[in-house]
């Protein structure tokens, strides 16, 4: 049955993630670490804060819904890919019924269990100590959060793909992710950065998902949804890549 | 008796390497057969083009009446596969991974538990598939590869690395799965694996089947000589007493011992009892040596077989 071979394959992989120390460190205890650590540190906002008056620990908040995506979808998937590629498993899954939608399908839904998961967390932690609140629409928050993790899951399964190695994808997407925090407006502003180097932050994937997150999170009206089409074409881009690259073994 | 799978003239290469010349085969319903042959003969490629893994570059195969490379699908749901360098995802547990397979058939029997049973697997049901030791693994893959009761079952290097204990014991599993009814195909490079397990063999080298038969006739044919090598206690006896023996052609005596060549060891072996018993004298460290499918190998190669 195809949807219980979908239901099944996503919870093994969502059980299998549960068991991976990286993957439980980067994208459940590093966010809320990060978020505990800058809360703590800053119980003043940084100059130029753009929500005037309002709860500071909102803006880690919804910066670490980020840092949970890119954990997971971005790093995680882009080393699952290429572990299971190398050590056989697609091959294996391949003389089985299980069709390429259901296996794509899938790793999609185990990812959002643990997002889910993770932000689940995130909120917990950040309500307790900082008193964290979602004042827009926790609707609207969880439909970015999917279309967020879609577009960093199709770039790491561009970067699963490419690369020749489990190894090698792990090195490449934390190359990636490491400058990508610093550089997407998570927990500093992209103007205080060179005025050469701006266009270049604001065309990374990640700062439209901090920006709308953001706007949701503090219930300000969102008139830059617009960013969300950098976004879609990151997802293009990774999709491309995947499917001129993807090899089963 | 119908045949489960049929290959005609399957042509495969890489670039400039052959790795399938032209062969043509059958596999009946409810046999053991075997492909033989060293590394890089083409067994695998044969096996996986058979499975639909890959397309053949000319040829016909049939496997259960349908083509592998067009319905594919169907194939999938009536086999099961197990692959030459296996793996599932290394921090699956045991019994998981066999819920996780079992789900993506359309018939599955719920056999779960006894799949664990007949491949005693009970204990390790909540083990992560990466702490199994080598036999272990391929007992999990053995299991994955009938959680929906296929009609045929390919095995590609079952025993390769594994240690004799549990290699013996795979073989055991196999005579226990021939029993269910189902078709076995077999790659293996262990002549006496084939010689043990199948009803008919293939011999693959340089991408070609140069033998194909039952292990008794493959070595019958060869009408190589038996060896039937002993030691004689407390007498003196001269090797032209045993060249009157019936079926011996040829006594060597070395410094093992008597070693006399024979075409018939049954006949030979009665008949050299007699005369001990006659001629007063006993027999000590009496063996049989016969010919096996490396001399098989050896010659229809002309050469061992390479590892």
């Amino acid at each position: 049955m195809k949807l219980r071979g979908l239901w099944q394959f996503a919870l093994s992989e969502f059980k299998i993630n549960l068991r991976e120390p990286a993957m439980l460190f980067w994208a459940i205890a590093f966010p809320a670490l990060w978020m505990g650590l800058f809360g703590a540190i800053f119980s003043e906002p940084m100059p130029g804060f753009e929500y005037e008056g309002l709860n500071y620990a909102n803006f880690l908040f919804s910066g670490g819904i980020g840092l949970v995506i890119l954990a997971s979808a971005f790093i995680g998937m882009s080393t699952t890919l290429a572990t299971y590629r190398e050590t056989g498993v697609l091959k294996r899954l391949r003389v089985t019924p299980l069709k390429t939608s259901t296996l794509t399908l899938g790793f999609t839904l185990s990812q959002i269990i643990f997002i889910a998961l993770g932000v689940i967390v995130l909120f917990v932690i950040g309500k307790i100590f900082f008193n964290v609140q979602v004042l827009g629409s926790w609707a609207a928050l969880i439909g970015v959060t999917i279309f967020g993790m879609v577009t960093f899951l199709a770039l790491g399964s561009a970067i699963g793909s490419v690369a020749k190695s489990p190894r090698v994808a792990n090195v490449i997407s934390m190359i990636i992710f490491m400058p990508m925090i610093f550089l997407s407006d998570m927990f500093m502003p992209i103007s205080i950065f060179p005025s050469g180097l701006q266009p270049i932050c604001k065309a990374l994937p990640l700062t439209p998902l901090n920006k709308v997150l953001r706007d949701i999170v503090y219930g300000v009206p969102l008139d830059e949804l617009w960013q969300l089409g950098i976004m879609a074409g990151w997802l293009i881009f990774g999709i491309v890549i995947t499917l001129k690259f993807f090899k089963w073994e | 008796m119908s045949a489960i799978v049929k290959c005609e003239h399957l042509v495969k290469s890489y670039g400039d390497l052959i790795a399938v010349n032209d062969v043509s085969f059958k596999v009946e319903k409810g046999e053991i057969f075997g492909l033989v042959g060293p590394n890089g003969a083409g067994k695998t490629t044969l096996i996986e083009m058979i499975e639909g893994l890959r397309t053949p570059d000319s040829g016909l195969i049939k496997a259960l009446g349908l083509n592998p490379t067009k319905q594919g699908d169907e194939l999938k749901e009536r086999m099961g596969v197990l692959l030459q360098t296996t793996s599932i995802q290394p921090d699956i547990k045991v019994k998981e991974a066999l819920k996780l397979f079992a789900s993506f058939y359309q018939r599955t029997p719920d056999n779960t538990e006894e799949l664990l049973r007949t491949l005693s697997l009970e204990d390790k049901a909540g083990s992560r598939f990466k702490k199994l030791s080598g036999g272990l693994k391929q007992r999990v893959a053995i299991a994955l590869a009938l959680v929906n009761d296929p009609e045929i079952l390919f095995l590609d290097e079952l025993t390769t690395g594994l240690d004799p204990q549990a290699r013996r014991n795979m073989w055991d599993l196999v005579e226990n799965i021939r029993t269910q009814d189902k078709t076995i195909f077999l790659t293996t490079h262990y002549m006496e694996e084939a010689e043990k397990l199948c009803d008919r063999v293939g011999i693959i080298d340089y991408g070609k089947i140069i033998a194909l038969d039952t292990p008794r006739n493959l070595i019958d044919n060869l009408s190589a000589e038996s060896k039937v090598t002993f030691n004689v206690e407390d007498k003196d006896i001269d090797a032209s007493k045993f060249e009157t023996i019936e079926a011996v052609s040829r006594v060597e005596k070395g410094k093992d011992g008597f070693i006399l060549y024979t075409k018939d060891e049954n006949v030979t072996l009665q008949e050299l009892v007699r005369l001990a018993d006659k001629q007063k004298f006993r027999l000590s460290n009496l063996r049989t040596e016969s010919p096996s499918l490396d001399d098989v190998f050896l010659t229809v190669t002309g050469r061992e077989m390479r590892e």
